[in-house]
C-alpha cells in the first residue's frame, strides 16, 4: 500500500509570492452533455454543438483561466487579456486536461498581473487548444479568504 | 476545420453585430456558483471596487480558429452587450482561407468593453 501522499500548500497569491515558471496541472475533466449544454446557455449559444457531440472551443477555458488555483489562494482577480488557438474540437466523451506555466509578471499603473500560457489536451496528450492569459492580481491578505476568478 | 460556408466575405465586409443581454443568471452557469465570487456575489464585487457582478463572453471556432482579446473595461449583471465585427483579412491557409475578424464589444452605452481579433477558416 502507498503510503501517505503530501498535501498541496496553498499560498496566497500576490506579486511578491508568485514564482515565475511556476507550472500547473489541472484535474481530468470528463466533457458531460450537460457541460455544452450548461456553456450554451451561459453565452447564449444556440449552436447544435451537442447534435454535432462537439463542444465549444471555449467549453474548458475556465479550467485553464482556474490554474492558478490549484497552487494559490486566489483572493480575486480579473482576466485582462485571453488569446486562444483552437487546434483540434473539443468532443463530447473527451477526457480533458490543462497544463499551465506562468510566463511573466508585472506591475502596471500600480496594478500587479500574471500571465500564464497553457495547453489543454486530451488523455492521449493531443493538444486541443493553445493559448495565454493576463490576469490581474487582486490582492487582500488581510480579509476573509473568498474566491475571485 | 472550414465551414463550408462564407465564401464571399470580403475585406471591410461589416458583420451583423449580436446583441446578448447578460443576466445573473448566466453569469452563475459560466463561472461557476463560489461562496464569493466577483461573479457572484454583488456584495463581494462591491468590495472589490465593481458596481455588481462582472461578466466575460467568449466566441470560438472549432478548430483551427484564433480568438485574441483585451477586456478593457468591466461588464456588469444586466448589461446588454453587442458584439461587432468587422472582416480585415482574408489569408490563404492551407487549401482554405483564414479570414480574419477585428471584433469589439460595446455595452448599453456605447462604451467598449472588449477589443481584439478573432480568425477561422472557410472552404
Amino acid at each position: 500500500m502507498a503510503g501517505p501522499r503530501a498535501l498541496t500548500e496553498f499560498k496566497k497569491l500576490t506579486l511578491d509570492s508568485l514564482q515565475l515558471g511556476d507550472e500547473f496541472v489541472s484535474d481530468d475533466h470528463l466533457v458531460l452533455p450537460e457541460d455544452i449544454e450548461a456553456h450554451g446557455f451561459a453565452v447564449e449559444d444556440d449552436h447544435p454543438w451537442l447534435a454535432e457531440k462537439l463542444a465549444p472551443p471555449t467549453l474548458m477555458d475556465n479550467q485553464a483561466l482556474h490554474l492558478r488555483h490549484s497552487k494559490y489562494l486566489v483572493h480575486a482577480g480579473l482576466h485582462a487579456r485571453m488569446e486562444f488557438s483552437f487546434v483540434e474540437p473539443i468532443q463530447l466523451g473527451m477526457r480533458v486536461r490543462t497544463r499551465g506555466k506562468v510566463i511573466d509578471n508585472y506591475e502596471r499603473r500600480g496594478k500587479p498581473y500574471m500571465v500564464t500560457e497553457y495547453v489543454t489536451e486530451d488523455e492521449t496528450g493531443r493538444v486541443l487548444v493553445r493559448g495565454q492569459f493576463t490576469q490581474m492580481i487582486i490582492s487582500e491578505p488581510e480579509a476573509a479568504h473568498g474566491h475571485g476568478c | 476545420m472550414a465551414t463550408g460556408v462564407e465564401t464571399e466575405v470580403k475585406t471591410g465586409q461589416v458583420l451583423p453585430s449580436l446583441a446578448k443581454d447578460v443576466s445573473q443568471r448566466r453569469i452563475d452557469v459560466y463561472s461557476g456558483v463560489k461562496p464569493r465570487s466577483i461573479h457572484s456575489d454583488k456584495a463581494w464585487a462591491r468590495q472589490k471596487g465593481f458596481r455588481t457582478c462582472v461578466k466575460l463572453l467568449g466566441p470560438g471556432f472549432a478548430r483551427g480558429g484564433t480568438m485574441s482579446m483585451a477586456f478593457i473595461k468591466p461588464v456588469y449583471a444586466g448589461d446588454r452587450l453587442t458584439v461587432h465585427g468587422i472582416i480585415k483579412d482574408k489569408q490563404p491557409d492551407n487549401g482554405a482561407t483564414r479570414v480574419v475578424v477585428e471584433v469589439w464589444v460595446e455595452n448599453q452605452d456605447g462604451e467598449k468593453t472588449a477589443v481584439g481579433h478573432a480568425s477561422g477558416l472557410v472552404s
